[in-house]
């Protein structure tokens, strides 16, 4: 019993001094490792002024630049950053498919290319138009590759392949930008603006004008050649221009279809100046002057004639409101003769959104010279008005109704339905 | 002395709510600069407004040095993207279309790259030397360099991106 009281006074009195030196070790030990990140962190400290002093010094004095990222953290970046690449298709070919639908009725006796929807003894038609896929990639920061591939409904559902566009971007700087292979020509706006798809334009179909050569079209709307575009130091008035040089050979049918013209086109000069001014945003001032030279068959094998085109616009789109106004004119001068034909033309176009609809109107007006080689066109003109409702962002229904003046013919009244989707 | 408590309770939630008031306008023009950032690498010290545009807009495809320009934006429902929108006079509709149709045009060789948070954006701009992004100026970090618009910093004065 005496033993038992004598253990359990030692123990009592050793266990404080037991606890006191655990807590001496371990403030000890939390000392120890205050030093040791106090030298850790004076190397790091040490490696980062050193990595400063061999960077190059590119930062920002008056700009808040925070610091450095160690080379560590760049590879910890490397990661996420191969991911958002991934995921965004920053790498690799990406496709964009744009498609139609229409239905069209027309109170018309005699077919014409470019109205589509004429079927001999019914009032109205389906077709599907132009179904577009556009392929890109990115080779580097500089160079590209853009591809529009469109599928095109001819007479009874036959279709055709058509390569509207094949290019080879290569963007040396903001001022020059090149690019090479089957192009649409820059004469005017349109052209450039909407190509081949019907997804972006706001109306139903293009405007005669700006129809394609192939459907009766008076533009040699493509062409196989180089295309330089870049911006002009110009200041607050945002000056650009647009040089092309290529071949824009093409085979024009008459708008009744019957015959076809082979223009033989010679190389084509086009060159273009626009301002998008800094202080109207949306605002697009412009013009274009090409030229080549076409053949005339009708008149015989050896007809040749200068072909210059001379177009001015204006464009505002923004807050909405969507306005286009371009004039045009023809001008084609036979070799070795005094004659020359004129054919001047303009189209006008205005739409407001509101929320998901866009009611819009447009008015076109076309007078080519009477024994010139666009004689099938005449003289056309009237207004076309209707809504654009955009289901989402990727799909919308066009309805529009067309009133056409055509000279030494009945007047063409129509109506256009177009389901457009984008995917 | 139950009266003289309330009156008490009364008046110090009127100068709370006075002082509240007073101080939410400028707590919430504080979020709500938003900076323009780049890599550090990147020589850029200033842009003015109406360059900032077009950098947005896809219109500007290097930097003065030679970068190629990289754009990166926030996923719609960010404050950022509002920012952003209101800088190109765009609706959401209506900037979707437009870099469809820039894409499409061949203007652009991608669409601006949409990312979900500041922390995503951070990552882009340390790897792309040529890159930019709208960053809300309370979620600038280390990596991002802030960059003068019209010659002002954030919270400065005349500092048009609020």
């Amino acid at each position: 019993m005496r033993y038992n009281r004598a253990a359990i006074i030692l123990l009592l009195v050793a266990s404080p001094s037991h606890a006191q030196d655990t807590a001496r070790s371990e403030r000890e030990m939390i000392q120890q490792l205050v030093q040791q990140v106090k030298a850790l962190q004076e190397k790091v400290e040490a490696l980062e002024s050193q990595q400063r002093a061999s960077a190059p010094s590119n930062t920002d004095a008056t700009s808040q630049s925070v610091s450095t990222p160690t080379p560590q953290a760049a590879d910890n970046n490397a990661q996420p950053a191969a991911l958002i690449q991934e995921l965004h298709g920053l790498r690799g070919i990406q496709w964009r498919g744009f498609g139609e639908v229409d239905y069209k009725v027309l109170n018309q006796r005699t077919p014409e290319l470019g109205t589509y929807g004429f079927v001999p003894g019914s009032s109205g038609n389906f077709y599907t138009g132009d179904f577009d896929l556009l392929l890109t990639a990115r080779i580097d920061d500089k160079a590209s590759v853009l591809s529009e591939i469109a599928i095109g409904e001819g007479d009874a559902q036959s279709y055709n392949i058509d390569l509207e566009r094949m290019l080879f971007n290569y963007d040396y700087n903001d001022h020059l930008r090149m690019s090479f292979g089957r192009y649409q020509t820059a004469i005017g706006y349109y052209n450039t603006a909407f190509h081949s798809s019907t997804w972006f334009p706001t109306t139903a179909d293009r405007p005669l004008l700006m129809e394609f050569s192939d459907n009766g079209g008076v533009l040699p709307t493509n062409a196989v050649g180089l295309s330089f575009t870049g911006s002009i130091p110009s200041g607050k008035l945002g000056l650009n221009y647009i040089a092309e040089y290529g071949s824009s050979d093409t085979i024009r049918p008459d708008l009744n279809g019957q015959t076809l013209t082979d223009e033989n086109n010679g190389n084509h000069i086009n060159i273009g100046l626009f301002a998008r001014p800094d202080s109207i945003p949306g605002l697009q001032i412009g013009g274009s002057i090409y030229h080549d030279r076409i053949s005339d068959f009708a008149k015989g094998p050896d007809v040749r004639l200068g072909q210059m085109i001379v177009n001015g616009h204006v464009v505002y789109i923004r807050h909405g409101i969507e306005f286009l106004g371009e004039g045009f004119l023809l001008r084609h001068a036979y070799e070795h003769r005094s004659t020359a034909y004129d054919t001047p033309a303009f189209y006008s176009q205005i739409s407001k959104q509101f929320h998901r609809t866009r009611p819009f109107f447009r008015y076109q007006y076309i007078n080519a010279d009477v024994g010139g080689i666009l004689d099938d066109v005449d003289l056309r003109y009237g207004p076309s008005f209707g809504v654009r409702y955009d289901f989402n962002d990727s799909i919308a229904l066009k309805i529009q109704l067309d009133h056409t003046v055509r000279k030494g013919e009945p007047d063409l009244n129509g109506l256009h339905m177009q389901l457009v989707f984008k995917f | 002395m139950q009266t003289k408590l309330i009156v008490v309770r009364v008046a110090v939630w009127a100068v709370v709510s006075l002082i509240g008031m007073a101080g939410f306008p400028s707590a919430m023009a504080q979020t709500s600069v938003v900076a323009v950032v780049v890599n550090e690498k990147n020589p850029v010290k200033n842009v003015s407004t109406p360059e900032l545009r077009k950098l947005f807009a896809g219109e500007k495809h290097f930097w003065s040095g030679g970068l190629s320009v990289r754009l990166f934006v926030r996923a719609p429902g960010a404050y950022e993207r509002v920012v952003l929108l209101r800088l190109l006079s765009m609706s959401e509709s209506e900037y979707k279309q437009y870099w469809t149709a820039q894409v499409f045009r061949g203007e652009a060789q991608t669409e601006p790259v949409a990312l979900f948070s500041n922390g995503m954006q951070k990552e882009a701009l340390a790897v792309y030397p040529g890159a930019v992004a709208l960053v809300s100026f309370q979620d600038v970090k280390p990596g991002m360099k802030v960059v003068k618009v019209d010659g002002h910093l954030p919270e400065e004065a005349g500092y048009p991106l609020n």
